[in-house]
């Protein structure tokens, strides 16, 4: 796509996104702030998952660190306050620590390939659930309290909103930046074929550490925003299995390793089930099962592996006939 | 000869006792191609696997420019100069063949003029310019072969190891196979050539090194080495005692 044209049609979304509170009620606020909110977490987690093929399982994890990060840290940190700043503080420490924590985790975890590599995220996340949950000085079984500094005359939904948004920009933005690098490169290089990658000088240890961290800093913000959007939680509310399986569908959806794929699966799962299905809840997750199957049946690419091909039917068609003769 | 850029000195490697490759010495001269043949199971591969870090050296030392490898890890040795195109080619399939190659110019040697310009240069080496926006997955045998070299000279190599390039192509091929490879050795990269094929490594190799069950068995020219009884009985096998009719 021409590049002018595709910062204008950026800016276009942009406005309308900033724009659209105005007219829509807090009901679909609340929903596009959560589309916001977990595109976001399927961005973070296609840059490790999508670009150099490390599906994490367990990546609620971070939310949750993230929720506690910001909830435990800056208060410890005698940072007490109740300005937006102490917001500001308390979300950056608590990114800091998902990605100090991340860079510790990989030197071990990083070592596992594929499927071990996923399964251990996995353990990951349940242990530290249990911890959250368990440890007394965590708070996680009776909960903890966040207070949002909400700027006067503003709606929580609004605010949350406006939040997530950018924050979901950012995302977008730092995994862009991310593809069309040389980091980008060493990412796509490990994913499909890592022995091959260090074959060609790519330092593959430390690329995956790097994307690790990225990815779990990010989330962590996430994370933090979340715990402050809901104001009180437990273990339960931000260490959620569903979710991080979730974001996996989302990127599948949408095409795993495509920059857009992650959005455009998140709006489409999301629209699916909060808008379609909201009126079918005794059957929606049934339903959502089904959907989800069919279209990885017909779409393995997800939509933007669809696009392309559809757009690309030359390739398409050789392929079909190199499969026919095989 | 001029200088030696790798060298290896009683170069061993036992897997669990399995002796794949005992007390081999070689020199490779700098600006030469380089020929290493041997029946099936000699060791050709393990030895690239050696001088790659893929495998780590039971016994022995390989310098490279002088410098001893030994502890460097693989991605360091490609850094420092040393590329490899494999057998079994091992595209990043999902990627275009330039992908491929950028990945090689990206990294690899550091230094050098702008990726794209080596990208550019080696796609052309290869003759690849036709299939750079086409992905990986659907590429011919021989396409392949020749995205193993372009990508490997693409991290700009002072020695390229080239693991049977010609295996499985077809004469046409295997021409357009040793003429790249001569291509890149005249652009100043040492090629290192494990080959079955014996008329493309007698065509192009300045000297080849001979191993069997591990063992050197006889090093020199092409035609040394081809009139030496050694290989003559490692390749055909001993001459019958009795003639059967």
């Amino acid at each position: 796509m021409n590049r002018t044209l595709a910062l204008l049609l950026g800016a276009i979304v942009i406005i309308a996104a900033a724009l659209l509170p105005i007219w829509i009620g807090p009901f679909y606020t609340r929903v596009i702030q959560l589309f916001f909110f977990s595109a976001g977490l399927a961005i973070a987690w296609n840059i490790l998952g999508g670009f150099s093929g490390y599906w994490s399982f367990g990546h609620t994890v971070f939310i949750g660190m993230g929720a506690f990060a910001a909830a435990h840290i800056a208060p410890n940190l005698g940072l007490i306050g109740t300005g937006p700043m102490s917001m500001l503080v308390a979300i950056l420490l608590a990114g800091l620590f998902c990605g100090l924590f991340a860079a510790i985790l990989a030197y071990p975890i990083l070592r596992l390939r594929g499927i071990y590599f996923a399964i251990a995220m996995l353990g990951v996340s349940q242990v530290a659930g249990e911890l959250v949950n368990n440890v007394g000085w965590f708070k996680g079984g009776i909960g903890v309290f966040l207070q949002t500094p909400l700027p006067a005359g503003m709606a929580t939904e609004d605010f949350f909103y406006y939040i997530f948004g950018a924050l979901l920009l950012l995302c977008f933005i730092i995994s862009m930046a991310v593809r069309n690098s040389r980091f980008g490169y060493a990412l796509l290089s490990i994913r499909e074929d890592e022995d091959t990658a260090m074959m060609l000088g790519v330092a593959t240890e430390r690329y995956k550490i790097m994307a690790f961290v990225l990815s779990a800093t990010l989330v962590g913000i996430l994370g933090a925003v979340y715990g402050y959007s809901v104001g009180y939680f437990t273990t339960y509310t931000v260490f959620r299995l569903d979710l991080s399986l979730n974001l996996i569908v989302f990127c599948l959806i949408g095409g795993i390793g495509t920059l857009f794929g992650p959005i455009v699966g998140t709006a489409i799962m999301l629209f699916i089930t909060q808008v379609l299905l909201s009126r079918f809840l005794d059957i929606h997750l049934l339903i959502t099962g089904a959907i989800v199957v069919v279209i990885i049946l017909l779409m393995p690419g997800g939509m933007i592996g669809a696009l392309r091909k559809w757009r690309r039917p030359k390739e398409r068609s050789s392929t079909v006939t190199a499969e026919a003769s095989a | 000869m001029s200088e030696n850029i790798l060298s290896g000195r009683g170069v061993t490697k036992s897997f669990r006792g399995l002796t794949a490759i005992q007390d081999v010495d070689f020199d490779v001269p700098a600006g030469a191609i380089f020929g290493l043949i041997g029946p099936n199971g000699a060791g050709k591969s393990t030895l690239f696997n050696l001088i790659t870090g893929y495998y780590p050296l039971t016994r022995g030392e390989i310098r490279f420019s002088g410098e001893s490898i030994s502890p460097l890890p693989t991605y360091r040795r490609n850094q420092i100069g040393i590329a490899r195109a494999f057998q079994i080619s091992k595209p990043f399939p999902a990627l275009t063949v330039r992908e491929n190659v950028r990945v090689g110019a990206m990294f690899g040697r550091p230094g050098g003029s702008d990726p794209e310009k080596v990208v550019d240069e080696a796609l052309a080496i290869a003759g690849l310019e036709e299939l750079a926006d086409r992905t990986a997955e659907g590429l011919t045998v021989g396409s392949l072969r020749k995205l193993e070299i372009a990508r490997a000279y693409a991290t700009r190599p002072s020695l390229l190891l080239a693991d049977e390039p010609c295996a499985g192509l077809n004469p046409t091929e295997t021409e357009e196979m040793v003429n790249c490879l001569r291509k890149v050795r005249d652009r100043g990269t040492t090629v290192w050539l494990v080959e079955h094929d014996m008329k493309a490594v007698t065509s192009i190799c300045d000297c080849i090194l001979v191993i069997d069950a591990g063992q050197k068995i006889a090093e020199g020219t092409p035609q040394e080495v081809v009139a030496d009884p050694k290989v003559i009985s490692a390749y055909l096998g001993e001459p019958l005692e009795e003639q059967v009719d």
